[in-house]
């Protein structure tokens, strides 16, 4: 088992080391691929090609890449919490409305001055830069260049003029002749005077100089000889070629030339070398001019890329001030939401019923007070609930030990013999115990909770209310008295108890009835004072019955003759009968009070019923008998003779109720789990009327005129001798039925006994 | 960074090339010729034309070649070209570290191409320095150095420049 859970855990693990694996690869290869894509873009669209040096560019990469990783970072943040916003917001989840009011805010804040700025900064931009290219910025300095180039051509082409004319004059008076040096020399002197060079040099065809003359100026200064390679190089069409030399006192021009002039450096017999000093100040000027030219052509070749430079660096700083005001946009707006948030989190476990929440967040504003106060109410809400908590364990414990008593009290009513109900100050029933249920036959649900009012009717309504108006007036707290009812035919006798209930206060709080059920006490006293009559009635009267009886027959006897009167014979007669009749009486009389106990002996019932039965089968024709039994008749511990009279008298007394034709019916039936067996005898004579029931059993009621009224007592005492019981109901449709319950055995204990 | 390499070399996929790489010798000494083709572009040119100085570098070097072991460097030697246009006169002026003549000065831009673009005749190692029948190995290659923008803008606009190259090192392999 553990090992399993141990595995199971180990694969949640590795999956999620998959799960994060997947994402990391996942991430480097987005990373990889936007680093490639950002590459290929920036070399697309700042496409310098091979003109960018090796370390610049790969600087220029990892610059640009790192700043666009970071921008698209920001980027992913922003949508990000943008994507989660919305999320939030469709969830409805605490605090999203204020987040994003806020969000919006910060980015209509920050959006429209950054695109105002934005195009006004590229619009300046570009108006400044096209401004510096202008036109005529450019024209002033190409006019002042090409003053300072005319300086240098028109210095060349005056020399050319001079030393055209020269080359003629010297080829056309063989100045080179070795012997004509000295002619050489004074004509280049006079040249140089005359057409105010500042130099003239002769060189021999092989880069000797020959003579030279110089100006005053360049008197104290070295003239240095041009090099042989320098003028060997190859004289352009024009026939002259310009050399320049810084030399302190200004830029030394010399123009040299071929003589004749127009040859090539090769077929030159001597080359002239014309020289110009250019003052320094000019010199200073024009390199001035040369320079600004210069600068300005390189930063015209730069417009594009400074531009482009400039509209880079603006759009992401616009992006970047976008960004950065959404992302302060969340971020205040998380500090502003979160608190709430967690806020709301403590009230909604609060109204869960956790009060053992406690926010814990340190703020000086004004949320910061709110969470202390929530904080000291969830305290005081938790310390109110510890002590009602304890209360109520209190009056748990104490409701336990109520329930206790009232459990004890239940068993104690449940279990007492005597039926206990109780009514509440309003006169509803408030509790019924089993032996109430029982003695009243009553279902508890169809009386609990109902007055006495609606129950009771007729004379017993009358009894109630009278009874219960003197408990609750007269200081008297307890009432007694005996009631006497029929319940489901049964007649029975109860001694009640009722007691007022009231508090301390003498409020009254409703009563309680105790009854106790004397039916079958008042039936023995009266069985028992009815047979001490019947034994004194026996002994009293029967000792003069038998004078009367043989001074009547002695009458009759002696007179009956010399009277001669039928009267006489009729009265003395009647006088013999009746006392004949009150002797049968006396008898009965005596027999009642002689009447011997029981002497049980095993035996069957059925067998008795039908004997019974066959007394009286013969005698009454127009009397249907039935006589139904069931298999399972255990045998009964019997007084044969004793039973076999009960029988006889309630098969009599049936018959009797029966004025014409009609039908008696015994059942003979088996309880196993009472343990009784029951015997039925029903007819459907005239019935027995509830007053009738009540007495029925007691001596000398009877409802037929002839006969003592002892039938049914005899029965009665039978029966309650044989610990079993009988009574009377009615029989439905008409008639009347009286059921006698003997007790059983079981049949094997039987058949042990027999 | 692989990534970026690789963009790289195929931005500068048309490329400067040294050929006519020749290895000959006088009486005396080693000397090499070459040249570089495809150096200049025309927005190099126009860049020239704007006063903007270039310099071309030839680094070559000059190797004894040794089995099972790392070859043995004789001579290293770095030589520079480098052209300024003077607008004023209209002139080009080609300086060669590697020439005691000085400057040149022409006015012609094929010509100043030219001298910018060839070495010519350059001794690199006497010849008494190598022995019969060894290994010797010629590695060249030619650049362009760095080209410093006006007014410090190279400051500014770090990732924009006039024009670069860089050959490959090539080699001229020979037994003496």
């Amino acid at each position: 088992m553990n090992n399993n859970r141990y595995n199971k855990s180990a694969s949640i693990l590795s999956k999620e080391d998959k799960k994060r694996r997947k994402r990391e690869i996942i991430i480097s290869v987005v990373i990889v691929a936007v680093v490639a894509l950002l590459t290929f873009i920036e070399n697309r669209i700042i496409h310098f090609g091979a003109d960018i040096p090796v370390s610049n560019t790969i600087l220029m990469f990892i610059l640009i890449n790192i700043n666009l990783l970071l921008l698209i970072l920001l980027i992913f943040l922003v949508f990000r919490n943008l994507v989660k916003l919305l999320y939030d917001r469709k969830r409805k989840v605490m605090g999203t409305k204020l987040r994003t009011r806020l969000v919006v805010a910060f980015i209509a804040l920050s959006l429209l001055p950054t695109i105002v700025l934005f195009f006004f900064s590229i619009n300046f931009i570009t108006t400044s830069i096209e401004f510096w290219f202008k036109v005529p910025v450019e024209q002033a300095l190409e006019n002042s260049l090409d003053v300072g180039r005319s300086v240098y051509r028109h210095s060349e082409e005056n020399s050319r003029f001079f030393m055209e004319r020269i080359s003629y004059q010297i080829t056309s008076k063989h100045l080179l002749d070795p012997k004509n040096i000295k002619a050489l020399s004074r004509y280049i002197e006079i040249v140089q005077r005359e057409f105010n060079f500042n130099a003239v040099e002769i060189y021999a065809d092989n880069a000797a100089r020959i003579t030279f003359a110089l100006a005053s100026e360049l008197e104290d200064k070295p003239l240095d000889v041009i090099s042989a390679d320098n003028l060997q190089k190859r004289m352009p069409p024009k026939g002259v070629r310009t050399i320049s030399e810084r030399i302190p006192s200004g830029e030394l021009v010399r123009i040299i030339g071929t003589v004749p002039f127009g040859s090539t450096s090769a077929n030159a017999r001597a080359f002239i070398v014309l020289a110009k000093l250019i003052p320094p100040d000019l010199v200073k000027k024009m390199s001035s001019i040369s320079r600004g030219v210069e600068e300005y052509q390189q930063i015209k070749l730069l417009k594009k890329p400074i531009q482009a430079t400039y509209y880079i660096t603006l759009s992401i700083v616009a992006l970047l001030v976008v960004f950065c005001s959404v992302w302060f946009g969340f971020y205040l707006a998380k500090t502003i939401t979160i608190p709430i948030k967690v806020l709301a989190e403590g009230i909604r476990r609060v109204k869960e019923g956790d009060l053992s929440v406690n926010i814990a967040m340190v703020a000086d504003d004004e949320i910061g007070s709110l969470v202390d106060s929530f904080n000291k109410m969830t305290r005081d809400l938790r310390i109110g609930r510890d002590q009602l908590e304890l209360s109520a364990r209190l009056l748990g414990e104490q409701n336990v030990e109520i329930e206790k008593r009232r459990q004890y009290m239940e068993i104690v009513l449940k279990n007492v013999s005597a039926g206990v109900i109780t009514l509440d100050a309003g006169g509803f029933i408030s509790t019924i115990n089993k032996s109430a249920e029982k003695m009243l036959n009553l279902n508890p649900e169809n009386i609990l909770q109902k007055s006495y009012k609606t129950l009771l009717s007729g004379q017993l309504l009358e009894l109630s209310e009278e009874v219960i108006n003197n408990l609750r007036t007269s200081r008297n707290n307890a009432a007694e008295l005996p009631l006497k009812l029929t319940i489901d035919g049964r007649p029975m006798s109860f001694i009640m108890h009722v007691n007022a209930l009231k508090d301390d206060t003498g409020k009254h709080m409703g009563m309680v009835m105790v009854f106790d059920d004397l039916t079958e006490l008042e039936k023995a006293q009266r069985m028992v004072a009815w047979r001490e009559v019947a034994r004194r009635i026996a002994h009293e009267v029967k000792n003069p019955l038998t004078p009367i009886s043989l001074s009547a027959q002695r009458l009759k006897r002696k007179y009956s003759e010399q009277v001669k009167e039928p009267v006489f014979d009729e009265c003395t007669q009647t006088i013999t009968d009746h006392v004949e009749l009150i002797r049968n009486l006396v008898d009965e009389f005596s027999a009642f009070a002689r009447f011997p106990t029981a002497d049980p002996k095993p035996c069957e019932l059925p067998p008795i019923i039908e004997e019974t039965l066959a007394l009286y089968k013969e005698g009454n024709p127009q009397i249907h008998f039935d006589f139904h039994v069931t298999e399972d008749i255990p045998p009964l511990k019997l007084d044969r003779q004793q039973i076999k009279q009960a029988m006889i008298n309630l098969v009599d007394n049936a018959i009797g109720s029966i004025r014409n034709e009609g039908c008696i019916t015994i059942s003979l039936s088996h309880d196993p789990i009472l343990k009784i067996v029951r015997v039925e005898v029903a007819d459907d004579g005239v019935g027995i009327s509830d007053e009738g029931k009540t007495r029925l059993f007691e001596p000398y009621f009877s409802t037929k005129k002839a006969g003592m009224g002892l039938g049914l007592t005899i029965v009665s005492t039978i029966i309650a001798d044989h610990d079993g019981m009988i009574r009377v109901q009615d029989n439905k449709p008409k008639g009347a039925k009286f059921v006698i319950e003997l007790p059983a055995q079981s049949k094997n204990s039987g058949k042990q006994g027999v | 960074m692989a990534i970026i390499f690789c963009f790289y070399s195929l931005a500068f996929a048309k490329k400067a090339v040294l050929s006519n790489i020749i290895v000959t010798n006088t009486r005396d000494d080693l000397l090499v010729y070459m040249n570089v083709e495809g150096a200049f572009t025309p927005k190099m040119k126009k860049a020239i034309l704007s006063g903007v100085p270039a310099t071309f570098s030839f680094f070559i070097s000059f190797y004894q070649v040794r089995n099972f072991w790392f070859d043995y460097k004789i001579r290293d030697v770095k030589v520079t070209n480098t052209i300024k246009y003077n607008n004023l006169k209209e002139e080009f002026v080609v300086t060669r570290s590697w020439e005691k003549s000085g400057p040149q000065v022409t006015q012609s831009f094929d010509e100043a191409q030219k001298l910018m673009t060839e070495i010519d005749s350059l001794k690199i190692v006497p010849l008494k320095q190598l022995e019969k029948g060894r290994h010797y190995q010629l590695r060249a290659k030619a650049e362009l150095s760095k080209v410093t923008l006006p007014f410090y803008l190279h400051y500014v606009l770090f990732f924009v420049s006039l024009w670069d190259f860089e050959t490959d090192l090539y080699t001229v392999d020979f037994i003496y």
